[in-house]
């Protein structure tokens, strides 16, 4: 039997995208591909142009070449609300919190496109719009208690109060709400414990294993996190794919190993 | 699970019978000394209060019983103009901190919301009022009418101002409404068309037949005709209230705070950030053109001078000194900024050095000002109940 | 048109296009160096060419009538108070303000405009009035045809442009000046190459605001009056002229500046009724430009990581 994704055809899949900045090439003819249902980790030194590869993707910088395709359609250099409706969600390397807003409102932000925006349904209908924040509290409520439940009866404190732990959660909370299809973490475990990152990836697993439709690309650093969630890796540097395959083999290719640590 | 209890409704109701005795005395007294020992007491007062942690429990009160508290502050703003039910200055004086409000609502949203900077607010409130002249003066279109079409013209001039800038940054939107402020004023001193800079006359609100500028008799009292529109500006502001409110309290209240805090991040989950920044700055100087538009009426006349880029400036300080995004904040800095220097008559002339020194000072040691926007609550009074 | 009224034109383009420059150039020191924009900066001027007024005064009760004299004496008493007020404007309402959103340093600068702005107007003796302002420079003129070329306005412009190379040399030739480009590049990094944040921040200040002091006297020069408005008037040109240019270029400040005036005075030769609507011209360009180019001809230098 093969693999699945042979068969239905990729999630997401990126042909010689390339994006320079000046005269830095940060992506090079880079081709990335996620199937279904699929965990790939990205990994590659600093620099190597991995949140570069996200923020193309979502619509921050557009590419000079190349294309993506996501569930079937074009998008490349689709605009960031665009990528979002079609089911791509992320978090960010500096983590991108609304500091001053309350806990439930950052992550109702992530479910804009479920709600309904329209004026006269926000400021006349408020018994209508009472039911849909009442379905949110609940959704909401249901998403931070897989990931910390201490927080579930906080939810309208603001962020500003939290540890970084709990607002990275938050920020996971935020991507999920709206039922992506394919989710990008960039550096989830910044700045967390040993425990803490472990915790949180068996929390992701979680809500990944409830969602079966749930792809994701994870930027780490922690190779232990790589290691045991991931399906695949993709190894960058420089902007391109040198290599790629389970982490095992991954980590013992030579020139994997000669990007992180430099020529022996 | 734990509930927090519900926060008594008499801390609020007793904080709003004291300050509405306080305003009454205050609007009452003539002599400067008389004034001076008040404001002096009052400050005293507030400060105290601040120290006692008084107005964490107000606020509770106000936060949780908003709906009593909110019909009880109509019903003093009603009372304190039945206590001078046939003094003009000071119905005018109240009509002011009404119609300032409003226009000050409407800067909120730009503002305190969507992080529009607008410095061009006493320009729209004039475009608002010079409407009211053209329209009363030469045509017979109904006067309620006309308020209407004062605020939409005011949004119509703003989105044509603000259409380029509003993917760029903010100090862009600012050089702009200040080049409009201070092209406006020009424009109408040097265009004789729309009288110049002696401006023109505005004629008085009429409803079916009711005219506004007559003394109302009933029985033996005669009301002064302010009264009239003090009425219309009290609904005007109790409906801006609500709406901003519910605007705040609703999911468009989100985009707005959104794409203010972070407009990258907004544009990832889908928020499509020119619109609502349009949405923002439309409303607001529908409320703006609105109020602008009665003011005319009220004070019957228009003249370049009264919307100057200073005046703009004021509505900015009435935000700021209130605290950005909290609307009773806002109401409390319009009366503080109207009342206190009319009735000082010594600082009248001082005034604009006076405020911007005033906003410094909160900037500099209490940025988010008198009344610190709370964290956004839906449905005041509302508990999650656990499942 | 015949020549003569050509030159004139061109020459009060001229005028203008250098006075804006100035003030644009003192716009686009400070956002270089601290991703600032100082709204006070235009009446910071106002308030210049006020000191140097007052100097007169006081030089003429003193019973000075050398003109040369006045107007030395008038130049450094104005830019030197100027560059004060700048440094201690750095210190005590910038700088503590820059953990606070972008936001509150612009209204904070917008508010101590006001501030200067109204307490001329009001503590000056009539200051609300506009006030003549004492013609210095020498009045000899040549005839060169029809046109009629002022000997005072050739030294203005003259001094215009070797301020502007002398700012150019200290930015680009001395040790200050580099300090100052390598702060308006990267704090940090000045910060770990030993370099005094604080003392240049300061200096560049001061720096910006002498010029605008310049700028004021000259402004006097030219009309022979000043009023307490005409710095915001300056102001909010001379920082759309600096955004035109690409805010943190001197260059672009300077290009922008020049072609503001050549706008300003193209449309007073198009539209010869205008002359009550000079004013209500000049900022409609203003919002024009915004609204054609909002980040400059040259664009601004942000850098936002993601």
């Amino acid at each position: 039997m093969g693999n699945m994704s042979d068969m239905v055809g990729a999630l997401l899949e990126a042909r010689s995208l390339s994006k320079h900045f000046g005269g830095v090439l940060a992506l090079d003819e880079l081709n990335l591909s996620v199937a279904r249902d699929e965990i790939v980790g990205l990994i590659g030194p600093n620099g190597s142009g991995k949140t570069t590869f996200f923020n193309v993707i979502t619509g921050i910088y557009s590419a000079d070449a190349g294309q993506v395709r996501f569930d079937g359609a074009d998008v490349t250099n689709a605009s960031g609300r665009a990528v979002y409706q079609a089911g791509i969600s992320r978090t960010f390397q500096h983590s991108r919190l609304s500091l001053p807003l309350s806990i439930f409102d950052n992550i109702m932000i992530g479910n804009h496109k479920r709600l309904n925006q329209g004026l006269w349904f926000n400021l006349v209908r408020r018994d209508d719009f009472r039911r849909e924040f009442e379905e949110g509290y609940a959704a909401a409520r249901a998403l931070v208690e897989v990931f910390e439940p201490a927080l579930a009866d906080r939810l309208f404190e603001p962020i500003a109060g939290l540890a970084m732990i709990d607002r990275r959660r938050i920020e996971i909370c935020r991507a999920l709400i709206g039922a992506p299809k394919l989710l990008l973490l960039d550096e989830p475990s910044a700045g967390m414990t040993h425990e803490e990152t472990a915790e949180l990836m068996n929390d992701i697993l979680l809500v990944r294993d409830r969602n079966k439709n749930l792809s994701i690309i994870i930027v780490e650093h922690e190779m232990g996190v790589i290691e045991r969630i991931t399906d695949r890796c993709v190894v960058l540097n420089f902007g391109r794919k040198i290599a790629e395959g389970p982490y095992r083999a991954v980590a013992a290719d030579p020139q994997v190993q000669e990007a992180y640590l430099g020529a022996a | 699970m734990r509930q927090k209890p519900q926060a008594s409704l008499w801390s609020g109701a007793i904080a709003l019978a004291v300050a509405t005795i306080y305003l009454i005395v205050l609007l009452g007294a003539e002599r400067q000394a008389v004034i001076i020992a008040l404001l002096i007491a009052g400050i005293a007062a507030v400060t105290a209060g601040a120290w006692l942690g008084l107005f964490t429990s107000v606020s509770a009160s106000f936060a949780d019983h908003e709906d009593a508290l909110g019909a009880s502050t109509i019903i003093s703003a009603l009372a304190v103009a039945a206590y001078f039910y046939d003094n003009h200055f000071v119905l005018l004086l109240v009509i002011t901190v009404l119609l300032y409000s409003v226009a000050t609502l409407g800067l909120n949203v730009q503002f305190g919301y969507a992080g529009v900077l607008n410095f061009a607010g006493a320009s729209f409130f004039g475009i608002g009022a010079y409407t009211s002249a053209i329209l009363n003066d030469y045509t017979a279109v109904p006067h309620l009418l006309v308020l209407l079409i004062g605020g939409l013209l005011a949004a119509l001039a703003g989105s044509l101002l603000l259409l380029p800038v509003l993917r760029t940054r903010g100090h862009y939107a600012a050089v702009v409404t200040i080049a409009f402020a201070l092209l406006f004023k020009t424009f109408l001193e040097v265009n004789d068309v729309l009288g110049g800079p002696q401006g023109m006359q505005v004629k008085g609100m009429k409803i079916l037949g009711w005219s506004f500028n007559d003394n109302i008799e009933i029985g033996k009292l005669s009301l002064s005709f302010y009264m009239n529109y003090l009425v219309v500006s009290l609904l005007l502001l109790v409906g801006a209230f609500v709406m901003v409110r519910r605007l705040e309290r609703s999911w468009i209240g989100l985009n707005l705070d959104a794409l203010r805090l972070d407009e990258t991040a907004a544009n990832c989950f889908g928020l499509d950030v020119a619109r609502w920044k349009i949405t923002a700055f439309l409303i607001g100087n529908f409320l703006i053109g609105i109020a602008g538009a009665l003011f005319g009426m009220v004070g019957g006349f228009v003249a370049p001078n009264n919307y100057t880029f200073a005046d703009s400036l004021i509505f900015v300080s009435i935000l700021l000194l209130g605290g950005i995004g909290n609307p009773w904040g806002l109401v409390i800095a319009t009366i503080i900024v109207v009342v206190v220097p009319e009735k000082l008559q010594t600082i009248q002339e001082y005034r604009f050095l006076l405020y911007a020194l005033m906003v410094i000072a909160v900037l500099l040691f209490r940025p988010q000002g008198l009344l610190p926007r709370p964290v956004r609550r839906y449905f005041p009074g509302w508990r999650p109940w656990a499942t | 048109m015949d020549a003569g009224l050509f030159a004139q034109y061109v020459m009060n383009g001229l005028m203008l296009g250098m006075m804006y420059a100035l003030v644009a150039v003192g716009f686009t020191l400070f956002f270089g160096v601290l991703d600032v924009i100082k709204f006070s900066h235009g009446d910071v001027l106002t308030v210049g060419a006020f000191v140097a007024l007052a100097g007169y005064a006081g030089l003429r009760t003193l019973g000075i009538s050398s003109n040369w004299l006045e107007l030395v004496v008038m130049l450094v008493l104005a830019t030197l108070a100027m560059a004060f007020l700048g440094m201690l404007i750095a210190r005590y309402l910038v700088m503590p303000l820059r953990a606070a959103p972008a936001l509150n340093t612009l209204l904070i600068t917008l508010m101590l405009g006001t501030v200067l702005r109204e307490s001329v107007r009001l503590f000056y003796p009539q200051g609300a009035n506009p006030k003549p302002f004492p013609a210095l420079l020498p009045r000899a003129s040549l005839d060169l045809g029809e046109f009629n070329l002022r000997l005072d306005n050739v030294l203005m412009l003259g001094a215009g442009v070797l301020v502007i190379v002398g700012l150019q040399y200290l930015l680009n030739r001395t040790r200050l000046g580099l300090a100052i480009r390598a702060v308006a590049q990267d704090e940090e990094t000045a910060r770990t190459m030993g370099i005094n944040f604080t003392a240049i921040v300061l200096v560049t200040f001061a720096i910006g605001s002498g010029l605008a002091a310049f700028a004021g006297i000259m402004n006097g020069l030219y009309y022979n009056e000043i009023n307490f408005g005409i710095g915001l008037y300056l102001g909010v040109i001379g920082f759309s002229a600096a955004i035109i240019g690409g805010l943190g270029s001197i260059y672009g400040a300077i290009l922008g500046g020049f072609l503001f005036a050549g706008l300003q005075t193209v449309g007073t030769v198009l539209l010869p009724f205008a002359s009550a609507y000079k004013d209500v011209f000049a900022f409609a360009v203003v919002i024009a430009i915004m609204a054609w180019r909002p980040t400059g001809l040259i664009r601004e230098k942000i850098s936002e990581r993601v």
